[in-house]
């Protein structure tokens, strides 16, 4: 059964919901129908495929089908929301009333009529979508990941693959009239290996995607590519010494860095956590915090990335939205809710991980911007310091403090880096940071498209980017 | 109200037969039909308010030792079907098993009644009730005039309902309720702020402590934190907080994790019957114990739950499996399944004779930990390495707020360093330990 790449949106949308123009309108007017300010409908339909294989086997394979809708209603700074998957005209009609259910209000807006908008750019045309592609084609790209980390030396005892693949069709209808459509393709193909020698143990993981077609694996990045990454970082990490304990000059190795960008920086500058003045940032717009070298931009329109969307999860056209220029705070990334409220104009950032969550403002595609220095300069200017190079994950809180665990990284001794280190952690807060980034490499990278961000229990997919950086002091811990 | 809905085990049935039909050796369909209330409240107003049903259904196929797995939130019959006749199809790609396949039927079955899951009044409160609770906690929090932000209350209520069927002749379900009241603040002025949060969290609603043990906890917990103080790297003794021995729980669950042994992802394998940590360390994973939030009739697959020793005084003594890894292992299942993977029901360190006061006067200069942020766990070496907070102890007392710190260590260390366990154990979580003393620990500052 062939289908064509693009999909009629509406045709996937009248099978599954099976509602009108009508209907959509009706649900709407009921949610308003308590008072209320402005009221929406997410429409879902999300198809995701998963292969996995460990042992030597393909052990298991998963398919799963999502299918369902939220009601959002706001009044003032109130959210009310429900969200049904059981899709009878009655318990949707449930659904809207417990979302009206936030405001009793005797003035009541009525529902402008539904008018469908075209989204104009594509920022994810595939040659051979993912999700149609047959499934002995997806098993070979995992077994050639598994073999090439296989094969990467005797000392490689373990190794496990998972392919996923997404596709979700969304319409997000609202009050004003809005009715607009995205599908949007999503694959994640991920490798770990585990080298052992003696009594030493250790993991290694890569990988890559985004929205992207099958030619992704023939084009960008070879599945031979990610085994071996995966099974390279593991060996490497047997050799690995201990991480250095203290305050010390730190450089942030290009691209996978960037999710010290996205947690001590990006975060605060998600507009509810300045509206609720609960950020360290909410009093700072327009101001100097940190070196004139630094800029920091969120773009969910670049092409094919796994943090990138035609339209966010509120209907919005996306826009790169610059953060912070030449030190100075700049924007913020608003949702519906919280441009509304503090009316500011909407950046198109407003992301939800399903129909049962209504959105939050959420980082795309986050990055600090390349800057003049060249890396090894950059290198060269370190004594005695630490070079951090891939990291398991990393939190921050609104008061700016964050850490970062560092899986892999380097000693930089004499200006070079010498021993690989494993296992630290960089702790800070997220002004003095930004006051103590010395140097900013012309060397942009962006981390693997693999990234996930979790915030308030909901996920999104994000990439995150950075070039060369060096931190004058950082407090790294470790255990020497 | 919530329907009833009888007709979800026959629907389950259903597939079963069409599955067998279509040529699986065996099968297995679990359905979660789930209603939720949540409130967020903030400066006395509501900000969220959430309610909803949903229903998914699950499906495990397996013929000729290859397993396959399908969801669907969907439940219409057509899409179903669907998705079975392809996870039949699709199972044929697979790889055989030998050790894939559903436990056998066991004989022993646990009385519902007594695990005391199910709360009715929870789902007999009024809205109004649930979020006058959340603003009461609020209010009494911003009396405090140290507190200068709010992050807001929550109240939260959740039902579960749980069906499973098998292919082996499995077929039961079981009703559960959960509700929670936790409340979130800062304190100090913009750039020196400091954070926290308490909550309580119970299957019954007369257990959950009140608006007012919430927001005192949770205004001490933050301004505690006020005008902390840097530190040089040194080793020290750390106390634990019971939610930071919580936390170690966590990392030591994974690494005893019947599928990190086989996975050989954690530092602890090979080493049942050996010696892990100290005399002081003896940790049970029990799920049946009476109300509490772990507790559980049977695991995914259908295996009973039960209380398994897992470290008797510092010997190793089970790792916690599902059906799978267990045939793996050549081990039983400990009933721990939670879908493909394993999930712990209460699992929790047996408290000891100390009272947190003794433990913190026996420390002369040393660590209170009291949050920790970050990732840093890695179970294939145990070793770790986290952001911390923590308050300073000098000769027995607590001095200050410290921060920007991290800690670090090794797991298999940490628990034969364990000087002192306390015994103030409550099942805040699922995973839960009283203060304990760790001899000593890298703490890293300036």
């Amino acid at each position: 059964m062939r289908k064509d790449k693009r999909i009629p949106r509406s045709l996937i949308f009248e099978d599954h919901f099976k509602l009108s123009k009508d209907d959509l309108h009706k649900i709407l007017s009921f949610s308003l129908s308590k008072g209320g300010d402005f009221s929406e409908i997410f429409l879902e339909y999300k198809n995701y495929n998963l292969i996995h294989m460990e042992e030597d086997i393909i052990k298991e394979t998963a398919e799963s089908i999502s299918l369902g809708l939220g009601i959002r209603v706001l009044s003032g700074e109130k959210t009310g929301y429900g969200y049904t998957n059981d899709l009878s005209f009655d318990k949707i009609k449930k659904a809207a009333l417990s979302a009206a259910s936030i405001t009793i209000s005797p003035s009541q807006k009525s529902v402008c009529s539904l008018t469908s908008s075209r989204i104009k750019p594509d920022f994810y045309p595939l040659l051979s979508p993912p999700h149609n592609e047959i499934l002995e084609k997806k098993i070979s790209l995992v077994k050639r990941t598994y073999s090439a980390a296989q094969n990467s030396g005797a000392k490689i005892k373990k190794v496990k693959v998972s392919l996923q693949d997404q596709i979700q069709y969304l319409t997000v209808v609202n009050s004003e009239g809005l009715m607009i459509s995205d599908v949007r393709p999503m694959i994640r193909l991920s490798c770990v290996a585990i080298a052992e020698e003696k009594d030493k143990r250790e993991f290694g993981f890569f990988g890559g995607g985004g929205r992207v077609g099958m030619e992704y694996f023939t084009e960008e990045l070879k599945p031979e590519e990610i085994g071996s990454k995966a099974a390279e970082e593991a060996l490497n990490l047997l050799e690995a010494v201990e991480a250095p304990a203290g305050e010390v000059p730190v450089i942030l190795a290009p691209g996978h860095s960037g999710v010290l960008i996205h947690e001590a920086v990006g975060h605060l500058l998600e507009a509810d956590f300045n509206r609720k003045k609960t950020s360290i940032f909410w009093d700072k717009m327009g101001k100097r915090v940190g070196n004139p070298q630094v800029n920091i931009y969120d773009d969910p329109t670049i092409p094919h990335f796994r943090g990138s969307y035609n339209i966010d999860d509120e209907g919005t056209v996306p826009q790169k939205t610059p953060l912070i220029e030449k030190g100075v705070v700049k924007g913020l990334l608003q949702d519906r809710l919280s441009a509304r409220l503090m009316n500011r104009p909407l950046t198109g950032h407003g992301r939800r991980q399903d129909y049962a969550h209504f959105p939050l403002p959420r980082m795309s595609n986050t990055y600090i911007d390349q800057g003049e220095y060249n890396p090894e300069e950059i290198i060269r200017s370190v004594e005695r310091g630490f070079y951090a190079q891939k990291y398991q994950g990393g939190q921050v809180e609104d008061s700016g403090k964050f850490t970062f665990s560092v899986s892999s990284g380097y000693l930089v001794e004499e200006g070079k880096l010498t021993a690989p280190v494993k296992q630290a952690t960089l702790i800070g807060s997220n002004i003095d940071i930004l006051e103590k980034i010395e140097m900013v490499g012309s060397d942009l990278k962006f981390g693997l498209q693999t990234g996930t961000c979790g915030k308030e229990g909901q996920e999104a997919p994000v990439t995150d980017g950075c070039p060369t950086i060096k931190i004058t002091k950082m407090t790294v811990g470790g255990l020497k | 109200m919530k329907e009833k809905r009888p007709q979800l085990a026959d629907l389950a049935e259903e597939l079963i037969v069409l599955g067998k039909k279509e040529g699986a050796d065996e099968m297995e369909v679990s359905i979660i039909d789930g209603y939720e209330f949540n409130a967020d409240i903030r400066f006395g107003e509501i900000e969220n308010l959430l309610e909803a049903g949903s229903r998914y259904l699950s499906i495990r196929v397996i013929k000729d030792q290859k397993t396959a797995y399908a969801t669907s939130s969907d439940l219409s019959k057509e899409t179903l079907e669907h998705l079975l006749r392809k996870s039949i199809q699709r199972v044929v790609l697979a790889n055989p098993d030998e050790y894939a396949g559903l436990p056998s039927l066991s004989p022993r079955k646990i009385d519902l009644q007594s695990l005391k899951l199910h709360d009715p009044e929870i789902l007999k409160l009024p809205s109004e009730k649930k979020i006058a609770l959340a603003k009461e906690t609020e209010k009494i929090a911003l009396r405090d005039k140290r507190i200068t932000n709010s992050h807001g209350a929550s109240f939260e209520t959740n039902e579960i309902k749980f069906i499973l069927v098998n292919s082996k002749g499995f077929q039961d379900e079981y009703e559960q309720t959960i509700c929670s009241l936790s409340l979130g603040l800062q304190a100090g002025e913009t750039d020196n702020r400091v954070e926290d949060y308490w909550f309580s969290s119970k299957r019954h609603f007369h257990e959950l402590d009140s608006a007012e043990e919430v927001a005192l906890q949770a205004i001490e917990r933050t301004v505690r934190q006020l005008n902390p103080r840097k530190i040089k790297t040194q080793k020290v003794p750390v106390v634990f907080e019971p939610l930071m021995t919580s936390w170690l729980l966590g990392f030591l669950f994974s690494c005893v994790s019947g599928i990190s042994i086989y996975q050989k992802t954690s530092f602890l394998v090979d080493r049942l019957e050996k010696r892990i940590g100290n005399e002081n360390i003896t940790v049970f994973d029990d799920g049946l114990l009476p109300g509490r939030l772990g507790s559980k009739p049977f695991d995914s697959e259908g295996v009973p739950c039960q209380k398994t020793p897992v470290v008797e005084r510092g010997i190793l003594k089970n790792y916690l499996c599902n059906t799978y890894a267990a045939r793996k292992l050549r081990l039983k299942s400990t009933g721990n399944a939670a879908g493909s993977s394993v999930s712990p029901h209460n699992f929790y360190l047996q408290p000891g004779n100390h009272t947190p006061e003794e433990i913190i006067s026996s420390v002369d200069k040393g660590l209170m930990l009291i949050r920790t942020l970050g990732h840093g766990l890695n179970p294939v070496t145990g070793d770790m390495s986290r952001g911390a907070f923590g308050l300073w102890i000098e000769k027995g007392e607590i001095a200050y707020p410290v921060s920007e710190i991290t800690i670090s260590g090794n797991l298999g260390n940490i628990l034969n360093k364990v000087e002192m366990v306390g015994n103030d154990l409550n099942f805040y979580t699922p995973l839960a330990g009283p203060t304990i003393k760790i001899q000593e620990l890298t703490v890293a500052g300036q």
